[in-house]
C-alpha cells in the first residue's frame, strides 16, 4: 500500500519528461473539441489546421525546424478546457495556445492564459466579452458586436418592426442577443418577447408555443445548428408560421439536413469574406487535394488562417517566449490578407468584418438577394 | 395541454414498468432508465440495416435480453444483501450502460431522421403524427397490461407477488416465472417508450436517466407498486410539466418531477393516486 | 512538477469530499445521493462572495457555514424518510440544486459559469500559485481528518454506528436518533462545502456542469471502493480514483480515439461499482467489527 504513491509519482515524472517538447521542434498547443457535443466541428478544425501545418512545414517550417500542434481534448466542456489549458501550461510549457471553440469555453480559459502571459488565439469565438480578455488574447473571428448590428439592420431592412427574440443560454447567445436588442431598439424596433433556450435539448415545444402565442411576423433565433434544426422542425410540426431570422452559428448545410423542409426560407447574417481572392482560391484548391471527399468545414478557413499567421509570427519572433511571440504576432497580422480577409488586430486583439446575409432556398444555403 | 397528455401517456408506460419492478422486487432499479435509452439506440442501429418498422423488434428483444442479464448476474445474486448494496449496484450498472451507449454512439444528439411533417389539426389543436402514434401505442400497451393483470393466471400471480412476496411463494406461485415476466414486461415498455420518445424528439445518452426520474415521480404519486396509480401519476406529470412552464422558465421543466418527488416523500409517501390498494 | 501538485490538490479535495460523504453513508448509514449539492453550495457561495469583493478566505469560511446550514435544513424534513426513499429524495434535491444553478442566471451566470475566481491568502492565481495552494490544501485536509478522527472515536461517532446498524436498539439506549442524524448530515455538508470552496478557488472556474450526477457517482465510488465506515477508506479511494483519472490523460492515445476515453472510463467506474457490490461490498479497507 505504501509503495503505490511512490510508483505513481515515478510514472508521472517519466511521462512528464517524455512530454516536454523536443528541442528541435516548435510546438503550439491547441484545445480542441475532439469529443463531446462539438466533436463534429472539432474534427473539421483539426483538418483545416493540419492543412495549413503541412504547408508551413513544406516551406521549411519555422526557420528550419518543423512546427507541431499538440492537441488536448476538452470534451466540448469549459471544465475540461480549464484542465487542458492548465496541463498545456504547466506540463508542456507552451507559450502559444489555440483556444477552444464555443465562447463559454474560451471565456473560461482566457483569464488563466492572461494570468500566465500565455498567448491565446481563437478562430471561432464570437462573444463580445472576449474583447476584454486581455492583451495576450487574440481572435481571428469577428466579435458579435458587429454581428448584432448586422442582424438588427437585416430585421429593419426587411421591414420588421416587432420581433420575438430567443437565444441560446450561453455566453455567445446571451451576448449576441443583447447586442441585437440594443441595436434593434435604437433603430426603432420593438422586442415583443425575449427568452433564452437551453443547449442540447431534444424538445423545444414549450419555447415554440411561447413564440406562437404572439403570432409574430418574424422571430429572431440566435442558436446553434442542432438546436436550430430541432426548433425549426418542431415549429413546422406545430404549425408556427413566421419569418425566422438566424445568426452565423446556424449557417450550415447540416441545418438543412436535419430540419429538411422546415428550414426553407430562413434568413440570416454571417461574416463574409470574398470567395474571389487568390488566397481563397488557393485554399479551396489545396483543400480539395488533401481532402477530396470532404466539404470545407464551418470555421475551416479561420483555423487555416490562424495557423499561418502564427507560423509567420513564430518565424519573425526573436525567441520562443510569449512576450516576443506576442510582439511578432501583432506585427505579422498588420495588413495580413488571409483567406478570411484582413486580419489586422485592433488594440484589443480583435479583427474587423463585413456582414452578409444568407438564406435557405430549395434546400441549399445561398446568399440572400432580396 | 394535449402535449401534456401525450407526454404523460409515455411517462405512464415507464412508470408502470418501474412500479411492477418495485412491487415485486422491492428495490429501485436505477438501471431501468438505461433500458429506455438502449431500446431507442438499438433501433437506430438496426434501422441502418433493415427498415425502421422491422428494426423495432430486434431492438426491443435485445433490450429485454439486457434486462434479463442484469437480473441473472447482478440482481439475483444480490437479493439477499442489504438494500444499499442493491442500490449502489444498480447505480453502477446504470452508469456502465449509459457510458456503453456513449462509447458506441457518441455523446451527440442523434436522430431517426424522419421528415418533418405538418401536424394534423383537430378542433383547433395541432398534433403531430408521431404524437398520435405515441398516444395510441401507449394506450395499446397499457390496455394489454390491464388485460394481463385482470384476466390471466400470470396477472393474478403478479398481483399476489406485489402484495406480498413471502405469501406468494408460500402459496406456491412460481416466483421464477413471475420475476422473468416482470423484467420482460417492464423492459418492453421501457424500450418502446424510449423508441416513441426518440421518434418524437431525438436520442441522447442522458435520455434514460432523465425519464427515469420522471417515472419515479409518477410511481411515487401513485404509491409504489400500484399500477393504476403509476398510470395516473405519469399522466399527471406530463400535464403538470406542460402547464407549469407557462408560469416559470422552460429550464425548470424537469424540476417539476424532482420537486414532486421531494414533496410526495415528505408529505404523502403512500401516494396521492393510490386508489385501490395494491395492483388491481 | 506543477502538474503533479495539480493532481494532488484535486485528490485531496476529493479526500475531504469523500470523507464527508462517508460520515453520512458509512457511519450514520444515510444514503445521501444529493451530497454533491453541498459541494456546489460551498463552491458557488465562496466564488460569488469573493468575486463580489470579499476576501477569499472570508468567503470560504462563510461558504462552509452556508453548506452546513443548508444540510441541516434539508435534514430536518428529509430524515423522516427511510433508507431508499431518503436516497431518492436527496438525489432529487441534488438535481434541483443543479437546475437552480443552471437557470438563475442573474445569480450564478447559469451555464456560462464563473471564471476568474481569486485565490485565498494572496496565493497567486496563475500556475505559479499551485505549489503554495497544495500546501494550503494539505494543511486543511490534515485538519479535517483529525477532526473526523476525533468525531468518529467519540461517543457521538459510536452512537452513529449503532444507529446505522439498528435504530431501535439505539433508541432503546436512550439516544436521540433524530438529533444524531441531523448532526451527522450537518457535519457532512459542512465538509462537503469546504471541499467545494477549495475546488472553486483552485480551478478558478466553476459552472453547473461541475456538479452533476457524474460527480455524485465519482464520490460514491471513492467511498465505496476505499471502504466505507473507516477513516482511511475514503482517503485511499479518493487517491486511487483521482490518480487513475488524471494519469489516463497521459496515455499516448491517438487523437482519433480520444473520444473513447471518457465513456470507457465511465464504464470502468460503473463496472467497478457492480463488481465491488458482488464480491467485496466492504471495499478495500474493511471496517473492524469490535
Amino acid at each position: 500500500m505504501k509503495r503505490l504513491p511512490a510508483v505513481a509519482v515515478c510514472l508521472v515524472v517519466l511521462l512528464c519528461a517524455a512530454l516536454a517538447p523536443a528541442a528541435d521542434e516548435v510546438v503550439v498547443g491547441s484545445i480542441t473539441p475532439l469529443s463531446g457535443k462539438l466533436a463534429v466541428y472539432g474534427e473539421g478544425f483539426q483538418q483545416a489546421m493540419l492543412l495549413a501545418l503541412d504547408e508551413v512545414n513544406a516551406a521549411e517550417g519555422i526557420n528550419g525546424k518543423p512546427m507541431r500542434i499538440h492537441y488536448e481534448d476538452n470534451n466540448s466542456t469549459a471544465k475540461d478546457s480549464v484542465s487542458a489549458i492548465q496541463k498545456l501550461i504547466t506540463v508542456n510549457k507552451l507559450p502559444v495556445i489555440f483556444g477552444p471553440a464555443a465562447s463559454s469555453n474560451f471565456l473560461a480559459v482566457c483569464p488563466i492564459a492572461q494570468e500566465n502571459k500565455t498567448i491565446l488565439i481563437g478562430a471561432e469565438s464570437a462573444a463580445a466579452d472576449i474583447t476584454k480578455c486581455g492583451d495576450y488574447v487574440f481572435r481571428l473571428f469577428p466579435s458579435d458586436e458587429l454581428q448584432g448590428k448586422g442582424a438588427a439592420e437585416l430585421a429593419v431592412s426587411l421591414g420588421y418592426k416587432e420581433v420575438v427574440l430567443t437565444y441560446i443560454n450561453n455566453d455567445w447567445g446571451v451576448g449576441l442577443g443583447r447586442v441585437f436588442k440594443d441595436n434593434f431598439v435604437k433603430a426603432g424596433g420593438k422586442i415583443i418577447d425575449e427568452f433564452s433556450h437551453d443547449e442540447g435539448k431534444t424538445d423545444y415545444r414549450t419555447e415554440i408555443l411561447r413564440i406562437k402565442k404572439h403570432s409574430p411576423r418574424a422571430a429572431v433565433n440566435l442558436t446553434y445548428i442542432k438546436e436550430g434544426a430541432t426548433m425549426l422542425k418542431q415549429s413546422y410540426e406545430t404549425g408556427l408560421k413566421t419569418q425566422w431570422l438566424m445568426g452565423s452559428a446556424s449557417k450550415s448545410p447540416k441545418l438543412v439536413e436535419l430540419a429538411g423542409e422546415a428550414a426553407e426560407g430562413v434568413i440570416g447574417t454571417y461574416p463574409t469574406f470574398s470567395q474571389e481572392t487568390p488566397q481563397y482560391k488557393h485554399f479551396k484548391e489545396v483543400w480539395a487535394k488533401k481532402y477530396p471527399e470532404k466539404k470545407v468545414p464551418v470555421f475551416g478557413e479561420y483555423n487555416y488562417d490562424m495557423v499561418h499567421i502564427t507560423a509567420k509570427a513564430l518565424r519573425a519572433s526573436k525567441s520562443y517566449t510569449s512576450q516576443d511571440i506576442r510582439a511578432a504576432l501583432i506585427e505579422a497580422a498588420k495588413g495580413y490578407m488571409g483567406v478570411t480577409g484582413d486580419k489586422t488586430f485592433d488594440e484589443n486583439g480583435d479583427v474587423g468584418a463585413v456582414y452578409g446575409k444568407w438564406t435557405v432556398k430549395a434546400g441549399i444555403i445561398t446568399d440572400y438577394r432580396p | 395541454m394535449t402535449n401534456g397528455i401525450i407526454a404523460g401517456a409515455v411517462y405512464a408506460l415507464f412508470a408502470v414498468g418501474l412500479t411492477l419492478v418495485y412491487g415485486v422486487f422491492r428495490f429501485i432499479n436505477f438501471a431501468h432508465g438505461e433500458l429506455i435509452a438502449w431500446g431507442a439506440y438499438l433501433t437506430l442501429a438496426f434501422s441502418a440495416l433493415i427498415p425502421f418498422g422491422a428494426a423495432i423488434f430486434p431492438a426491443v428483444a435485445l433490450t429485454v435480453l439486457i434486462a434479463l442479464t442484469q437480473e441473472r448476474y447482478v440482481y439475483a445474486p444480490l437479493r439477499k444483501k442489504t438494500g444499499i448494496t442493491l442500490l449502489i449496484a444498480s447505480i453502477g450498472l446504470s452508469y456502465f450502460l449509459r457510458n456503453g451507449l456513449r462509447l458506441l454512439w457518441g455523446s451527440d444528439l442523434q436522430s431517426f431522421g424522419f421528415e418533418a411533417a405538418r401536424g394534423l389539426v383537430f378542433f383547433g389543436i395541432t398534433v403531430s403524427r408521431t404524437q398520435i402514434a405515441m398516444f395510441l401505442a401507449a394506450v395499446i400497451f397499457l390496455g394489454f397490461v390491464w388485460g394481463l393483470l385482470r384476466f390471466t393466471m400470470l396477472g393474478k400471480g403478479l398481483r399476489a407477488a406485489a402484495d406480498s412476496l413471502e405469501l406468494a411463494e408460500i402459496v406456491g406461485i412460481d416466483m421464477k416465472k413471475i420475476r422473468r415476466a416482470v423484467w420482460i414486461i417492464s423492459a418492453v415498455f421501457a424500450a418502446s417508450g424510449g423508441i416513441l420518445i426518440a421518434i418524437d424528439t431525438n436520442l441522447e445518452p442522458m435520455m434514460g436517466i432523465a425519464n427515469l426520474l420522471k417515472a419515479f415521480a409518477a410511481v411515487l404519486l401513485g404509491g409504489a407498486g400500484n399500477v393504476w396509480g403509476a398510470l395516473l401519476g405519469g399522466l399527471f406529470i406530463g400535464i403538470a410539466e406542460n402547464l407549469g412552464v407557462a408560469f416559470f422558465s422552460p429550464g425548470y421543466k424537469d424540476a417539476i418531477s424532482f420537486a414532486l418527488i421531494i414533496a410526495i416523500l415528505l408529505f404523502k409517501p403512500t401516494g396521492i393516486f393510490a386508489i385501490m390498494k395494491g395492483m388491481r | 512538477m506543477d502538474y503533479l501538485y495539480h493532481i494532488l490538490v484535486i485528490a485531496l479535495i476529493y479526500v475531504i469530499f469523500a470523507s464527508s460523504l462517508n460520515l453520512e453513508l458509512g457511519y450514520a448509514g444515510l444514503y445521501n445521493f444529493g451530497h454533491v449539492a453541498f459541494f456546489a453550495i460551498g463552491a458557488y457561495t465562496s466564488a460569488l462572495l469573493s468575486l463580489a469583493g470579499f476576501s477569499p478566505a472570508a468567503s470560504m469560511a462563510i461558504a462552509v457555514l452556508c453548506s452546513a446550514a443548508s444540510g441541516a435544513l434539508l435534514a430536518v424534513p428529509a430524515l423522516r424518510l427511510s433508507g431508499d426513499y431518503f436516497g431518492i429524495a436527496t438525489l432529487a434535491f441534488g438535481e434541483l440544486a443543479r437546475l437552480f444553478a443552471l437557470n438563475e442566471r442573474w445569480l450564478t451566470k447559469g451555464p456560462m459559469g464563473l471564471p476568474g475566481i481569486p485565490r485565498p491568502l494572496g496565493i497567486e492565481a496563475g500556475i505559479s500559485g499551485i505549489p503554495v495552494y497544495f500546501f494550503f490544501t494539505v494543511t486543511i485536509t490534515a485538519a479535517v481528518l483529525l477532526i473526523l478522527r476525533k468525531t468518529t472515536m467519540s461517543p457521538f461517532g459510536r452512537a452513529l454506528k449503532v444507529v446505522r446498524e439498528d435504530e431501535f436498539v439505539a433508541r432503546a439506549f436512550g439516544k436521540n436518533v433524530f438529533s444524531l442524524k441531523v448532526r451527522a448530515v450537518a457535519m457532512g455538508s459542512l465538509f462537503a462545502g469546504l471541499a467545494g470552496a477549495l475546488y472553486a478557488h483552485f480551478v478558478t472556474y466553476i459552472s453547473p456542469y461541475d456538479f452533476s450526477l457524474n460527480e455524485t457517482i465519482l464520490v460514491l465510488l471513492c467511498v465505496v471502493l476505499g471502504g466505507k465506515g473507516t477513516l482511511s477508506g475514503p482517503v485511499l479511494g479518493a487517491f486511487v480514483i483521482i490518480l487513475f483519472q488524471e494519469l489516463l490523460r497521459f496515455l499516448p492515445i491517438p487523437t482519433d480515439w480520444g473520444r473513447f476515453v471518457s465513456p470507457i472510463q465511465g464504464m470502468i467506474y460503473g463496472a467497478v461499482l457492480v463488481i465491488l457490490m458482488l464480491k467485496r461490498p466492504e471495499g478495500i479497507i474493511p471496517e473492524h467489527r469490535t
